[in-house]
C-alpha cells in the first residue's frame, strides 16, 4: 500500500497504528480517500450537514432544546432562522416538529442545529405543520433520500400526491390532503424497509389497488 | 479418559447455540441468546443523556438491570448486575459519548445452567444491535470441575449442582484484519492471553483453574465464530 492520507468516517477508530471498526456494519469507500462503516440503527449519531427532524422539548433564553434521537439533546439558537432578530423570536411549544440542519457536533457538547441553509435562507427548514410523523431506522431514512428516487416513493408518487420530509435521524413526516392518503403512504414506507426494489413496487401497487 | 455426561456430550462440547437480533420494537437494541435450554433476552436503550451523580462525567456509564424469571430481586441478581456492568464497561468505548447512559436490561427466560455467560453473550449482541461503539466483542463460557477431577464445558443445571467447582469466563473475541481492495479477510488470531472477566464458585486448585481457562479460551473461538456469523446475517438483513 502506498503512503496515503485517508479519512475515517463513522464507525472507524484509529488506535495508534491500526484502524479498528467500532460498530457492526458494511465497510464503504468513497473516492478519493474516505472510509466508513454503514449500519442501520434506531438511534442517530449526529453528523455535520445532515438534515434532521427534531421535536422541541424546552426553550431556554438563547436556544431551543430539541430531541433528535441522538446521545444528547440538540440546541437550536433562537436566532437561527431567516431574518431572525431578537424582536421576532418564534414561539415553539414543547412537542413542535422542526426540520433543521446539523451545524456543529463535538464530543461532549450538545449538537447545534440551524433552521437556515448555508446562505441564510429559510429553504423549507422550520416548523412542519399538520401531517403525520413516524419513526424509522437510520438506514431506512437513507434509502428514502437516495438518488435516483427510492422505488417506493417513485411508485407512490405516480398515483398519489403528498408531501414528505425525511430526517436522517430516523424520522419521517408525511402530509397530504386526505387522511387516507397519509395513512397509505406511511404504511407503505414502514413496510418497505426490508423489501427489495421490485418487492416495494409490487407492494405499493397492491395498496393502491385496494383504495381504487 | 472419557466421562459420561447426562446428555451424551463430550467434555469439550458446547450445547446448541442460537441468537436472534432486533426483535423488540421499543428497545434500541435487543438480542436473545440461548445455550441449549438456557435463554436470556437483553434489551439495550441508549445512549441517553443524563447520568448518576457520582459517575465520571468524562465517560459514558453503563447501567444493568437483571430480571430473574421467577421470584424477587435478591442478592444474587445484584451480584450478576455488578459483574455484567463491569464486563460491559470494559468492552464499550466510554469516551465517545461522555455524560450519557446506556441501559442494559437482562430478562432470564429459562435457566438451565450457565446463566451468567448466556446473559453476557446476549448483552454483547444487543449492544452491537443498538450501535453502541465497542472496542471488541466479548464471548462468555462456563467451565466446571467435576468430582472426579475432569473439566467440562457449558454444564447444564443438573451437572452444575454436582460439580465440585465452576467458573464463568469472558474472553475478547478474535480479531480479523481486512485490507481495503482485497475481498479476503485474514485472521490475526485471538488476543494472546486476554481475559475480561472470571468468576468462580466452589474450590478448585490453581492447575485446574488454569486448565479451565485454557479450555474456555479454545471454546471461545467457536463462540466468536458463531457470533460473527449471526451478526453477518443481521447486517445483510439490515442493508
Amino acid at each position: 500500500m502506498v503512503n496515503q492520507t485517508i479519512k475515517l468516517g463513522d464507525g472507524l477508530r484509529q488506535d495508534c497504528d491500526s484502524i479498528a471498526a467500532v460498530k457492526a456494519g458494511t465497510l464503504r469507500f468513497s473516492k478519493p480517500n474516505k472510509y466508513w462503516v454503514e449500519s442501520s440503527h434506531k438511534r442517530y449519531v449526529p453528523c455535520v450537514g445532515d438534515t434532521v427532524l427534531g421535536i422541541v422539548v424546552d426553550s431556554k433564553m438563547d436556544n431551543f432544546l430539541v430531541d433528535i434521537k441522538g446521545p444528547t439533546l440538540a440546541l437550536l439558537p433562537v436566532l437561527a432562522f431567516e431574518g431572525g432578530t431578537r424582536r421576532n423570536i418564534p414561539k415553539f411549544e414543547a412537542g413542535t416538529l422542526l426540520y433543521a440542519r446539523v451545524i456543529k457536533t463535538n464530543a461532549g457538547m450538545n449538537t447545534e442545529l440551524s433552521c437556515t441553509d448555508e446562505r441564510g435562507k429559510a429553504a423549507e427548514f422550520g416548523r412542519l405543520k399538520d401531517g403525520y410523523m413516524f419513526e424509522s431506522s437510520t438506514g431506512s431514512a437513507r434509502m428514502l433520500l437516495s438518488s435516483p428516487t427510492c422505488p417506493v416513493l417513485e411508485a407512490l408518487g405516480k398515483k398519489l400526491s403528498f408531501e414528505i420530509a425525511v430526517g436522517l435521524n430516523g424520522r419521517v413526516w408525511v402530509n397530504a390532503d386526505a387522511p387516507s392518503t397519509i395513512i397509505l403512504v406511511s404504511n407503505a414506507i414502514k413496510a418497505s424497509e426490508s423489501l427489495s426494489a421490485t418487492q416495494q413496487r409490487i407492494m405499493v401497487e397492491k395498496l393502491i389497488q385496494r383504495i381504487e | 479418559m472419557e466421562i459420561d455426561r447426562a446428555d451424551g456430550r463430550q467434555p469439550n462440547q458446547l450445547r446448541p447455540l442460537s441468537c436472534s437480533h432486533n426483535f423488540l420494537n421499543r428497545a434500541h437494541g435487543s438480542a436473545r441468546w440461548s445455550h441449549g435450554d438456557t435463554t436470556v433476552i437483553a434489551a439495550v436503550y441508549g445512549p441517553k443523556s443524563g447520568k448518576k451523580t457520582n459517575e465520571n462525567p468524562k465517560k459514558a456509564s453503563v447501567e444493568v438491570v437483571w430480571k430473574p424469571n421467577t421470584g424477587h430481586i435478591g442478592r444474587d441478581e445484584k451480584e450478576y448486575e455488578i459483574v455484567v456492568k463491569r464486563t460491559l464497561e470494559s468492552i464499550c468505548l466510554l469516551t465517545v459519548n461522555p455524560s450519557t447512559t446506556v441501559s442494559v436490561i437482562l430478562q432470564v427466560v429459562d435457566d438451565d445452567g450457565g446463566l451468567l455467560p448466556c446473559a453476557i453473550n446476549a448483552a454483547c449482541a444487543a449492544l452491537v444491535d443498538a450501535g453502541i461503539p465497542l472496542k471488541h466483542l466479548a464471548v462468555s463460557i462456563c467451565c466446571g470441575l467435576t468430582e472426579s477431577g475432569f473439566v467440562v464445558l457449558d454444564p447444564t443445571k443438573s451437572e452444575e449442582q454436582s460439580l465440585q467447582a465452576f467458573t464463568y469466563l469472558v474472553f475478547p473475541n478474535s480479531f480479523r484484519s481486512v485490507l481495503p481492495g482485497s475481498p479476503l479477510s485474514v485472521e490475526i488470531g485471538p488476543f494472546e492471553n486476554g481475559i475480561i472477566t472470571s468468576t468462580t464458585h466452589g474450590v478448585m486448585s490453581v492447575e485446574n483453574y488454569l486448565f479451565c481457562i485454557e479450555r474456555g479460551r479454545s471454546a471461545s473461538a467457536a463462540l466468536s465464530e458463531f457470533l460473527r456469523k449471526s451478526l453477518t446475517k443481521w447486517n445483510e438483513s439490515n442493508s
